[in-house]
């Protein structure tokens, strides 16, 4: 710069040969001289300005992404209740891998490992380390911190660890029906783990980034969730059922508070969720539920208009069609009302009602409550209703008392939410839902409903009532009974029956819709070989509302206490 | 000559005023460049450290995060019903019965939300 500078000093050499212009010339020159100087300030400005601007601005974040494939995982948000706890989380476990490249001795690595890791899979282990061209194997993934230092303790040569995100459930198998469960790499394969994969809110990652997706607020209460499993599991106890299942669902919104089906699954152990034996029962099998339909039979009477609560049937002959007959199991040897014939659950009246009403007018009316279609839930699709292949006189009496259609317990207790709750569609969830659904279908008459509450209550509490043992004081219990024989090899099993108890409470303004089936009940309240709903699942039932209850904010009323 | 003599004298008139100056700035560019070479070596060092400390403060970051949802997950485990049912029931503590409800003053309706607080302990959190 300064022999440029001095360049231009010495070029008026030349230029003043020419005197007569001079002044002009040194003008010219001077000009020059500033314009050049004026240059290199703006050259040294512009490089000063970059340098602030440099420090100034963070340069652009250099990532050098290590390719491999193996190492990935998925990195899921937490899965909360309605009232925030927790039961689905990620936490950063260890994973050991081998470079069977850099093994000097397979057999000792393995002997130690194996003596540190329990459960080591050696014979595969031993495979993978013998092939001396791989340079990647995994040892064992998900290992807790304690066994992990010890692991490391051990100073073997060629494994390394790194840490990656295992989901972890820390209820245990309490909501594992619904939560579902995750693969090795924490990809959603069932329940709601699937939606949060389905619904994007999984990232990919490569180490053990937590997710920073809000957590998924589901519509269970982990408090009724663990007193309807405990009630059941107690009820299985008593009456030596083989399974059960329960469901509280709000009738408004219909979020599913509670759902339980025994036995549980543990979504940590993804070979107890697939087996098929332990299948949820409320939306992955479907059963025909017995005399509990006679609640669809009574309300689809009602809202065709055939009947009303005080009309009389003479039930005193069993319905003849063809070689099927129909009787019932305690002949009142009266005409029955209405009324009647849903206390003592009369199979002879739910088929004369569903006759008198029509085969059309019973098919649209399942149809208008959803039994005849296939529904999801967002644990995935409910399994599909299994409907009469012919629809005849004879299915038209067996649907109405709850044979020969069967459907998935959560289908049927929407239904039920709908019968109870002034007529409005129900629609299952999973999901907290903010409010009420302003926007909800109408489905039956708001009259019909009230009809239905009067009855279902009645049930409970007149002395004649099947649902007697339902009673839970003070909290306006109402609903069905329901004993349907189990379907086996040749016809139906006398002695394996689905007992179930269907219900609302309170039942004057209903919230919440109870369905409690137990499967294979061996005995009954008063012990014996009597194995009605009556006598089980109704006093579960009982038992599951005055625990749930409390905890869904339902007061009792205390006129409907008895004693001081 | 005379030309060359006239051409010193007409340089000397421009430039004894100007050269000076521009020894002036250029010494102070140069002094300038020193010193932001300086300033930059300092910064640059500076910022190394900082992102050192930056670095470790994210990892302390990432440590805690990963350790609060370990202990959260802890807590949830050690808070489930299944296992506290049990304690509580073992303290004499059971699930509240209809008729332990008693409505302290007639006119003002117990509100929903006192029944989920008056809520048993085996299922509160």
């Amino acid at each position: 710069m300064t022999a440029r500078a001095a360049a231009i000093d010495r070029a008026p050499a030349w230029t003043s040969r020419m005197p007569a212009g001079a002044d002009t010339r040194a003008a010219r020159l001077r000009t020059r001289r500033r314009v050049v100087v004026c240059a290199l300030l703006t050259v040294f400005a512009t490089i000063a300005g970059q340098l602030v601007r440099l420090a100034l601005k963070s340069g652009p974040e250099i990532k050098v992404n290590i390719v491999e494939p193996l190492a990935r995982s998925w990195s899921r948000p937490d899965i909360v209740d309605r009232h925030g706890r927790l039961l689905a989380t990620d936490v950063g476990m260890y994973s050991f891998y081998a470079d069977p490249a850099m093994i000097p001795d397979v057999d000792e690595t393995i002997e130690k490992l194996s003596a540190a890791l329990p459960g080591l899979d050696t014979a595969e282990l031993r495979k993978a380390l013998r092939d001396r061209t791989r340079r990647f194997a995994w040892v064992s993934r998900g290992v807790t911190p304690r066994v992990a230092q010890k692991v490391h303790a051990l100073g073997l040569p060629g494994i390394g660890y790194r840490v990656e995100l295992k989901r972890v459930y820390p209820l245990g198998p309490l909501t594992g029906h619904l939560l579902g469960t995750v693969n090795t790499d924490n990809k959603g394969i069932a329940g709601v783990e699937r939606l949060l994969d389905e619904e994007g809110r999984v990232e990919s990652v490569q180490g053990p980034e937590r997710s920073a997706s809000s957590a998924l607020r589901l519509s269970l209460d982990v408090g009724v969730q663990h007193a309807l499993a405990d009630e059941l599991k107690q009820a299985c106890l008593r009456y030596s059922a083989a399974a059960a299942a329960g469901l509280a669902l709000d009738v408004d919104t219909g979020e599913i508070v509670g759902a339980v089906s025994l036995p549980e699954a543990d979504p940590s152990l993804p070979a107890e969720w697939l087996d098929p034996a332990r299948a949820d029962k409320l939306t992955g099998g479907t059963f025909e539920l017995g005399s509990i339909f006679k609640a669809l039979t009574v309300a689809m009477a009602l809202e065709a208009g055939t009947a009303d609560l005080d009309k009389l049937y003479d039930v005193r002959q069993p319905l003849v069609s063809g070689t099927y007959v129909t009787k019932d199991l305690h002949p009142q040897g009266r005409p029955l009302t209405v009324r009647e014939i849903f206390l003592h659950s009369s199979n002879v009246g739910a088929g004369m009602l569903a006759l008198e009403a029509g085969v059309h007018s019973q098919r649209a009316f399942l149809e208008r409550l959803g039994l005849m279609r296939q529904t999801r839930l967002e644990t995935g699709p409910v399994a599909a209703p299994q409907l009469p292949k012919h629809w005849g006189r004879i299915e038209t009496i067996t649907v109405a008392y709850g044979h020969g259609l069967a459907v998935a317990p959560v289908q049927f207790a929407a239904a039920l939410a709908t019968l109870v709750n002034g007529g409005l569609e129900v629609t299952p969830t999973l999901l907290a839902r903010a409010a009420k659904r302003e926007t909800a279908a109408r489905l039956i008459s708001a009259d019909t409903s009230a009809r239905m509450r009067e009855i279902m209550r009645l049930n409970v509490t007149n002395v004649q009532g099947t649902g007697r043992h339902a009673e839970a004081e003070g909290y306006r219990v109402g609903g069905k009974t329901g004993t349907a024989e189990m379907p086996g090899r040749g016809g139906y099993r006398e002695k394996a029956v689905i007992s179930s108890f269907a219900g609302a409470f309170p039942m004057d303004a209903p919230r919440y819709a109870i369905l409690v089936s137990l499967f294979e009940p061996q005995t009954g309240e008063a012990g014996g070989d009597r194995i009605t709903a009556g006598l089980n699942a109704a006093p579960t039932t009982a038992r599951v509302v005055e625990r749930i209850a409390p905890l869904l904010g339902i007061l009792p009323r205390r006129a409907d206490i008895a004693g001081p | 000559m005379p030309a060359i003599r006239a051409c010193h004298a007409s340089t000397h008139d421009g430039s004894d005023r100007e050269r000076p100056m521009l020894h002036r700035i250029n010494w102070v560019l140069m002094l300038a460049t020193l010193a932001s070479a300086f300033a930059l070596y300092v910064i640059k060092y500076d910022t190394r450290r900082l992102e050192a400390r930056v670095q470790a403060q994210e990892r302390a970051l990432e440590k805690a995060e990963s350790d609060i949802a370990l202990l959260a997950a802890e807590r949830a485990h050690l808070a489930r019903p299944e296992r506290l049912e049990p304690l509580a029931r073992l303290n004499g503590l059971a699930p509240i019965t209809s008729r332990q409800y008693l409505r302290i003053d007639a006119g003002r309706a117990a509100s929903s939300a006192t029944a989920g607080a008056a809520a048993p302990a085996p299922e509160s959190r």
